[in-house]
């Protein structure tokens, strides 16, 4: 009993521990950008960074999951350009996605 | 931060209702397996509530638990988020840091980036980044907790809808984004290197490094793209 409270302690102890090296990786961004300046060139790359930055999660997460992700993840693209609705673009690329998992893709 | 924002993100947001809550659902039956209890369990997803860093330190547990190298291998896998907290910053600096530093708790890779859309839409609201951020935290605590709760095995369609849903939707913000874009170089060089760290490297630096070659391409161009 007594070494299944210290399990318990220490499983505590690293999960506390984890939850806050997390956070302050999110919030340590925020705190230190305070110091930088708007017209420097830290600030222009970060301004530049969202597009480039959406375009590299897509091939990573098209890249782990596989040709049904890939198929998935064109036909919500063209989907939402065409129809510029989220809920017609997720729905189609999912089904799009299930249809080539189903013959093996 | 308005509450217009606020409802607006997470309206927008409740399709990770079902993607985090199946991703979460494959946390809490591995945490399962693994021989944790539900109440670590659930409080791992809710403190640490970091697919990456949690699937690391899932693949490091030990006896005794190697807490230096845990913490090294999550600032490695979350050093991501200084570049988001630094850009939002940028979009939120007006505001006081007591309102915005209880909304980064909750900041995740999705929700980052479609309050980044949002901005270029509507103007900068933190509102939008709170209300974006709920429905991916309760799916994903949710879903762990699920996994303790009822008699559930990872099939599918729910390990292909919790792969597959963060990209899809990401995947649908780029159209508002094309609009920005003077030359498709940046883009280009994004998916190479993207593809080329997910392919040869860790997949966990694909997004940083991909975007950050990308973005250094924008930067040489004459105006913003």
């Amino acid at each position: 009993m007594h070494d299944l409270q210290v399990l318990d302690l220490e499983v505590f102890g690293v999960i506390c521990t984890l939850g806050v090296t997390c956070y302050a990786m999110r919030a340590g961004g925020y705190v230190l950008a305070a110091s930088m300046r708007d017209d420097g060139i830290a600030a222009r790359f970060l301004r530049l960074a969202p597009g480039n930055l959406f375009i590299a999660f897509i091939v990573g997460g098209c890249l782990s999951g596989g040709p049904a992700g890939l198929v998935g993840t064109v036909v919500a693209l063209v989907t939402m350009a065409i129809t510029a609705r989220e809920w017609a673009a997720l729905g189609a690329g999912f089904g799009a996605a299930l249809a080539a998992s189903a013959i093996g893709w | 931060m308005t509450t217009a924002g606020f409802r607006r993100g997470l309206v927008a947001a409740l399709p990770f209702l079902l993607s985090n809550g199946a991703a979460g659902l494959v946390m809490g039956l591995t945490y399962k397996g693994l021989g944790l209890g539900a109440a670590h369990a659930i409080l791992f997803s809710l403190l640490v509530y970091s697919a990456t860093a949690q699937a690391i330190t899932l693949s490091m547990w030990a006896s005794p638990l190697p807490i230096v190298a845990m913490v090294v291998a999550c600032i490695a896998t979350n050093s991501r988020y200084l570049l988001m907290g630094a850009h939002l910053r940028q979009l939120f600096g007006g505001l006081a840091p007591r309102k915005m530093l209880p909304s980064l708790f909750l900041l995740a890779d999705a929700s980052w980036l479609m309050t980044s859309a949002d901005a270029d839409r509507n103007g900068p609201d933190a509102g939008y980044l709170l209300g974006s951020s709920i429905p991916m935290a309760v799916g994903w605590v949710g879903g762990t907790a699920l996994a303790y709760a009822a008699p559930l095995a990872a099939n599918g369609p729910l390990r292909l809808a919790a792969a597959l849903l963060p990209t899809m939707f990401i995947a649908t913000l780029l159209p508002s984004q094309w609009k920005n874009v003077r030359s498709p170089w940046p883009w280009l060089i994004s998916a190479v290197a993207a593809l080329l760290v997910a392919r040869f490297g860790d997949p966990s630096w694909s997004m940083l490094i991909g975007g950050g070659c990308g973005t250094l391409v924008s930067m040489m161009e004459p105006s913003d793209a």
